[in-house]
């Protein structure tokens, strides 16, 4: 029963209906399917074939922003309190650098990375190098995700992991993505690795996980 | 040949005596000049001087009355923050719900907002260019103004899950754009070009863009060609490769193409329309002018046989690029 009420909210999932989604995901818990099984089986293969599905070339904010919104609520129903679960793989801080305002993009990432299983502290946008670096330190961050659509917050992005070693914090990866800084190399950026996608951040941060 | 025949020719596929140049160079005319960007966006005719500074600096085939992607839903009714050396932004949006779009009216350009000191750019543009060089107007194109009323992420949530009020805002969006691009061409500008970044594959489905948005566009450049555009020129960002083969349909003289999309995928499926692009617009603030003389020596050969083509870059120039780069694109085509 509960295993073929998984593929429906699977389904719902995929579809980015949310209405559907919340009620199949009230009928597992009710059926006394643990919200960690609903996570891995429902969630998180849902977001694995979202992202065999979004290559660079074929991803769209909009698909990804039905999907994400689905999965969100499901997370409310699941655990009421704050929408993410207890446990987490890592802390991600996220956040758009002074002078940009754009947020969308970020918060895709945000959506993603909550919904393979991590925790994101994010730091908004038009904000200042100090702040994020200050955030991550806190929450013992794993790394720092910075966005950015516009290319005038890029001499900030370049200070994020000079600062981040002056301060002795040079084991918290950075990483960077946005219409902007996606069109740099890593090595110009004077980070860890430039993201193309939400996804492909996803990707990278699970390899940091690997190798820990 | 002067700018405007150079550009005629390349768009009529005929030969011009060079291939035609056009910087998409907007906030850096501003910056060129010594002026602070959020005064540039904001009064008309400093925003034409800077324009005339860069064009003489420079010497390409194209001025723009552009000021930022802000002018319309700031006229219908969104509040804008300035800033002093970067664009404004959106503070609160024109619509807080899609059931307020009734209350909203299409906004007078010669009195709305800052449309009236964009009108002014254009009429001193052409003033002081006449029909030597292409003065390019701009308007949104009707998805990203319908996210520029209600906020992206509302705007797509609302075209899913309730489709008619979707196509109701798009609708006013389409009339918003068709009156204040009709007054740009009034005012003098040879052409509006229609930026719409929403559009992008990189947002929405080519589906969504073939239902959603290709009727509303090719209304806008019927409006447009009617009230006397020299040409209709599409500028939509991001890999367009799955949505390009509509821009005939739709009208489109003139294919902005970006970086990630590929200049030979785009000759095969526009085989009759005028394509530009497609230098990476952040190489202009981290690439040597060496580089960006070589990519513009690649693109011309890549369409030296085919003609129909304006060397430019992908999208803006950014603000803070170096004026170098800049002068080695426009060099290329000498």
């Amino acid at each position: 029963m509960s295993e073929l009420t998984i593929n429906r909210l699977l389904e719902a999932l995929l579809e980015g209906n949310q209405s559907l989604a919340v009620v199949e995901s009230r009928k597992l818990l009710e059926n006394d399917v643990k919200p960690e099984r609903i996570v891995t089986e429902g969630i998180e293969s849902a977001m694995t074939q979202l992202d065999a599905k979004c290559t660079v070339e074929q991803f769209n904010l909009l698909e990804i922003m039905l999907v994400g919104r689905a999965v969100m609520e499901v997370m409310k129903v699941l655990y009421p309190t704050d929408g993410s679960p207890p446990d987490t793989k890592g802390i991600v801080v996220t956040g758009a650098l002074e002078g940009d305002v754009h947020d969308l993009g970020k918060n895709i990432l945000r959506i993603v990375l909550t919904a393979k299983g991590y925790r994101v502290v994010d730091c908004g946008t038009d904000c200042p190098v100090e702040k994020l670096i200050d955030t991550a330190a806190q929450e013992a961050a794993l790394t720092i995700g910075v966005s950015g659509l516009i290319t005038t917050v890029i001499p900030q992005v370049r200070q994020v992991t000079a600062i981040l070693s002056e301060r002795g914090l040079g084991h918290i990866k950075v990483m960077a993505g946005g219409a902007a800084l996606k069109q740099a190399t890593a090595e110009s950026l004077n980070v860890d690795f430039v993201a193309q996608t939400a996804f492909d951040g996803v990707h990278y941060i699970d390899q940091i996980l690997e190798v820990k | 040949m002067n700018s405007i025949e150079r550009i005629n020719a390349a768009v009529s596929f005929e030969t011009p005596d060079r291939v035609p140049v056009i910087a998409q160079i907007f906030g850096h005319a501003a910056v060129l000049t010594g002026v602070a960007l959020g005064e540039y966006v904001r009064d008309g005719e400093l925003l034409a001087r800077c324009q005339i500074k860069a064009l003489e600096h420079y010497g390409y085939d194209a001025v723009f009355a552009v000021m930022d992607v802000n002018v319309e839903t700031e006229a219908v009714g969104s509040a804008l923050e300035y800033r002093v050396d970067n664009y404004p932004f959106v503070k609160s949006y024109a619509l807080s719900e899609i059931t307020d779009l009734d209350s909203l009216s299409v906004p007078d350009p010669y009195d709305a907002g800052r449309m009236p000191e964009l009108l002014k750019a254009v009429t001193i543009l052409r003033r002081e260019v006449g029909d030597e060089v292409l003065v390019v107007g701009c308007v949104l194109g009707p998805i990203t103004l319908a996210t520029q009323l209600l906020g992206i992420k509302k705007a797509l949530y609302l075209a899913i899950d309730k489709p008619e009020s979707f196509d109701r805002l798009l609708d006013f969006s389409t009339d918003v754009i068709i009156r204040f691009g009709t007054a740009q061409i009034e005012a003098g500008a040879h052409l509006p070009i229609v930026f719409d970044p929403s559009a992008s594959p990189a947002v929405i489905p080519h589906q969504f863009f073939r239902e959603f948005e290709l009727t509303r566009l090719t209304r806008v450049f019927a409006s447009f060609k009617k009230a006397g555009a020299k040409a209709n020129w599409l500028h939509i960002a991001g890999p367009t490769d799955p949505i390009l083969p509509y821009y005939p349909q739709a009208g489109v003289d003139i294919a902005n193409i970006d970086y990630n999309a590929d200049p030979l995928a785009a000759q095969q499926v526009l085989p009759k329309t005028c394509i530009d692009g497609n230098i990476k617009p952040l190489s202009f603030v981290e690439a040597t002018p060496e580089e960006i003389a070589s990519e513009s020596a690649r693109l011309l050969n890549l369409f030296a046989d085919r003609g129909g083509y304006i060397l430019s870059s992908g999208c803006e120039i950014p603000p803070e690029s170096k004026p170098e780069s800049i002068a080695a694109m426009v060099s290329a085509t000498r």
